[in-house]
């Protein structure tokens, strides 16, 4: 059987089409496929970074790397730092949502004031909590002495467990207003007959939030937390500018090792497998997330 | 039918459009390429605004002297400037000279063909003008000049409140570790710490314990760049580097040269650790403490232990894919010109050291009021830092080590303090290790 013979107009449409979506192709070509064949490809290989000169050395990086210490230390503090800081980013967020949602005084001015933290630039961010959190002038430990509360001043950010404490801290102020933002719309369309309906049936403040508010969150949340997860896994610049990853490699996550890697012993091969690899545990963050948009679209 | 602009009879549409895209073509086209200008790009760590006052007025001056050029400052840091260059490098968008970088990273660029050789350029400033041996460390195996250097720094110099000492009943600047100790335990009183010592994973950490292990006796490479770290010295060190960690700030452990000279000038510790800023810093920032403020050589864990200074002896190189070579080195000699280099150094006083002997005799130089202020501590100074060395030239009968800068980017060095004094592992096993580390960085 033969196929009909597309018309003029019709292969015209064609070619169209072709043309139209070539400049995306290249552009997804060029940020998203270049990038990602380039850093599996110079995995492969011992490059001094500078010259971006090296030697083929295969699977050699990968091996080095599993069979590191640091490798792991930094696996778990990525596991740490992204787990304790996503909780309390989605604990403070859906909180102050719910708080903005009420009919409250300067409802307004409060939305619009609980973005600062996410609007403002990490360096700033990052430089008022070191003066925070300054041993000697910070205002932190200056009240907590004035109050009688601490005899010495505390080192939030040079011994452990202070230091990853006070960078989940941190990372959670900085971005939970993302939060905030989601849930907020969300509780906007909740409709308010589920409430008077809970209402008629007896249920308090309490029962109303868990049988009523958080089922209609729930798939909000879910794509909050899948976003999160990923962006907060491959955070660089808080932890680099707030603890550098120390004391020792305490909060040394996984971006930090490969900037180490990559700019400060010129690794550049090593610090593309280190790359691959947290891409390769991102893939599953991001499945989940692209199976459950699509659940949520069928 | 012909389409027809608005503009006129005369222009076609496709006409405007071919006349707009070529004018845009024009306006995208560099300056320089029009003007035929030369942009050159300078790159420093040393940031502080008097300091760039000072640069821009030697910019000011070889601009005008140079009709066509220009050119341009830039900022880098002591912590950034080395994953900076190196995405530079691998670009190929490199700055057109450098200032201010220690020794022993140009020497490790240069090792991989980065830097351009500097002979001429030291030949243009005036070889004989340098202080004896001023210019070894920038000596490669080839015979060539990698780099020279801009100043000499003492970095390692410990900063001392005379007003301090007497309410302690202390006399003397202590000379041993166990004076040191003992100073610093007789002056913490009254919310003033004893010493600001830097605790951190940074550079300052690393820099500073390699003089600390130097003052135990020790060495970080033997001679033939074999890693020594495995000895008593090293065990002194660390226990001696341990021992002050209670007569420091809690945060000393995120210490750095920032946090280190603030905590000095500021009043918070009753000595301090740092190089010469700290004299323009206590006159501009603590006046009450101006005439209370001295320093001398750190002290060793023995008198019969020289002391050892650490001199990062700040250069000036050019990177090899420089489009303006020949221009930056012009502009290179007219650095070392003595009406620019003196205001320059006066930027600074005490902080970066003159590495002629013509400048330091310039009546110019010592007319500052700083250095007239304080002119033992500047003279010890000097005499300190052109006695100095760092990690790539840890002394006169080491080569030169190529390897100095990543093994300082490692931060090997640093985890090992951070390890035995804050973590409190087993010294031993913390040694071999960072022995490892550092041999891998070696091995290449």
């Amino acid at each position: 059987m033969t196929q009909p013979t597309k018309t003029l107009l019709e292969r015209r449409y064609s070619m169209l089409g072709l043309l139209l979506i070539a400049p995306t192709v290249l552009v997804f070509c060029a940020v998203i496929v270049y990038p990602l064949v380039s850093a599996v490809y110079l995995s492969l290989f011992k490059i001094f970074t500078p010259t971006l000169e090296g030697s083929w050395v295969g699977l050699d990086n990968y091996r080095t790397l599993l069979a590191k210490g640091e490798f792991w230390t930094s696996l778990r503090n990525n596991l740490i730092w992204t787990v304790g800081t996503l909780s309390l980013q989605i604990l403070f967020g859906v909180g102050m949502a719910l708080v903005l949602h009420q009919n409250i005084w300067f409802r307004s001015l409060a939305r619009s004031l609980i973005l600062f933290p996410y609007f403002i630039s990490t360096v700033v961010a990052v430089l008022v909590w070191k003066w925070l959190f300054n041993d000697l002038y910070g205002i932190l430990n200056h009240l907590m002495m004035s109050a009688g509360l601490i005899a010495w001043p505390i080192d939030y950010l040079g011994s452990m467990p202070n230091a990853m404490i006070s960078v989940i801290l941190v990372g959670a102020w900085k971005y939970f207003p993302f939060v905030v933002i989601a849930v907020l719309a969300r509780l906007q369309t909740i409709p308010e007959q589920l409430y008077e309906a809970a209402r008629i049936d007896g249920a308090g403040p309490i029962a109303r939030f868990f049988d009523v508010t958080l089922p209609q969150l729930r798939d909000v949340l879910v794509v909050i937390i899948m976003l999160r997860a990923i962006w907060d896994f491959k955070e660089f610049d808080l932890i680099f500018l707030l603890t550098g990853g120390g004391p020792v490699t305490s909060t040394q996550t996984l971006p930090l090792l490969v900037y180490k890697e990559a700019f400060a012993l010129n690794q550049m091969g090593m610090a593309s497998a280190y790359a691959v690899i947290m891409m390769l545990i991102m893939l599953v963050f991001m499945i989940v997330y692209i199976r459950r948009t699509r659940q949520e679209g069928s | 039918m012909k389409n027809q602009s608005q503009f006129g009879q005369s222009i076609s549409r496709r006409g405007a459009l071919k006349g707009l895209a070529a004018t845009t073509a024009m306006a995208s086209l560099p300056t320089s390429v029009l003007a035929q200008d030369t942009t050159i790009r300078w790159w420093s760590p040393q940031g502080a605004p008097a300091q760039v006052d000072a640069y821009m007025a030697q910019i000011a001056a070889f601009e005008a002297a140079n009709p066509g050029v220009k050119v341009v400052f830039e900022t880098t840091s002591d912590e950034g400037y080395a994953p900076q260059l190196a995405a530079a490098f691998s670009s190929g968008e490199v700055p057109d000279i450098v200032t201010h970088l220690p020794s022993f990273a140009i020497q490790s660029y240069y090792a991989n063909g980065l830097v351009e050789p500097f002979n001429d350029v030291i030949e243009a400033i005036g070889a004989d003008d340098y202080y004896d041996g001023a210019n070894d460390v920038f000596k490669a195996a080839d015979g060539n000049y990698v780099g020279t250097g801009i100043g000499n720094s003492a970095a390692n110099m410990l900063w001392l409140r005379t007003d301090l000492m007497e309410e302690a009943g202390i006399a003397e600047a202590p000379r041993t570790w166990d004076e040191l100790r003992a100073a610093c335990q007789a002056m913490q009183k009254n919310g003033i710490f004893g010493a600001p010592l830097p605790y951190g994973r940074n550079s300052m950490t690393t820099l500073i314990f390699v003089g600390v292990i130097h003052q135990a006796g020790g060495q970080v490479f033997d001679t033939d760049l074999n890693v020594a770290l495995d000895n008593q010295a090293t065990r002194d060190a660390l226990e001696f580097y341990a021992s002050m960690r209670e007569l420091c700030p809690p945060g000393a452990t995120n210490y750095s040269w920032g946090e280190a000279i603030t905590a000095f000038v500021s009043g918070a510790t009753a000595t301090g650790i740092y190089t010469g800023r700290v004299l323009g810093n206590v006159n501009a920032q603590n006046p009450p403490i101006a005439d209370s403020v001295t320093c001398v050589r750190y002290p060793t864990k023995s008198e019969d232990i020289p002391a050892w200074t650490f001199n990062d002896f700040p250069s000036v190189f050019i990177p090899k894919q420089s489009r303006n070579i020949e221009t930056a080195k012009a502009f290179a000699a007219s650095l070392f010109n003595p009406d620019g280099y003196i205001q320059q150094l006066h930027a600074a006083p005490g902080h970066v050291l003159p590495v002629l002997k013509s400048i330091n005799e310039n009546p110019q130089y010592q007319a500052n009021e700083i250095i007239q202020k304080y002119p033992e501590e500047v003279e010890l100074m000097s005499q300190a830092a052109a006695g100095g060395f760092n990690l790539g030239y840890e002394s006169a009968a080491h080569p030169s080590n190529e390897k100095a800068g990543e093994v300082v980017g490692s931060g090997a060095i640093a985890d090992m303090v951070q390890r035995v004094v804050l973590n409190g592992e087993n010294v031993d096993q913390v040694i071999g290790e960072t022995t490892k580390t550092i041999e891998d960085i070696m091995a290449g």
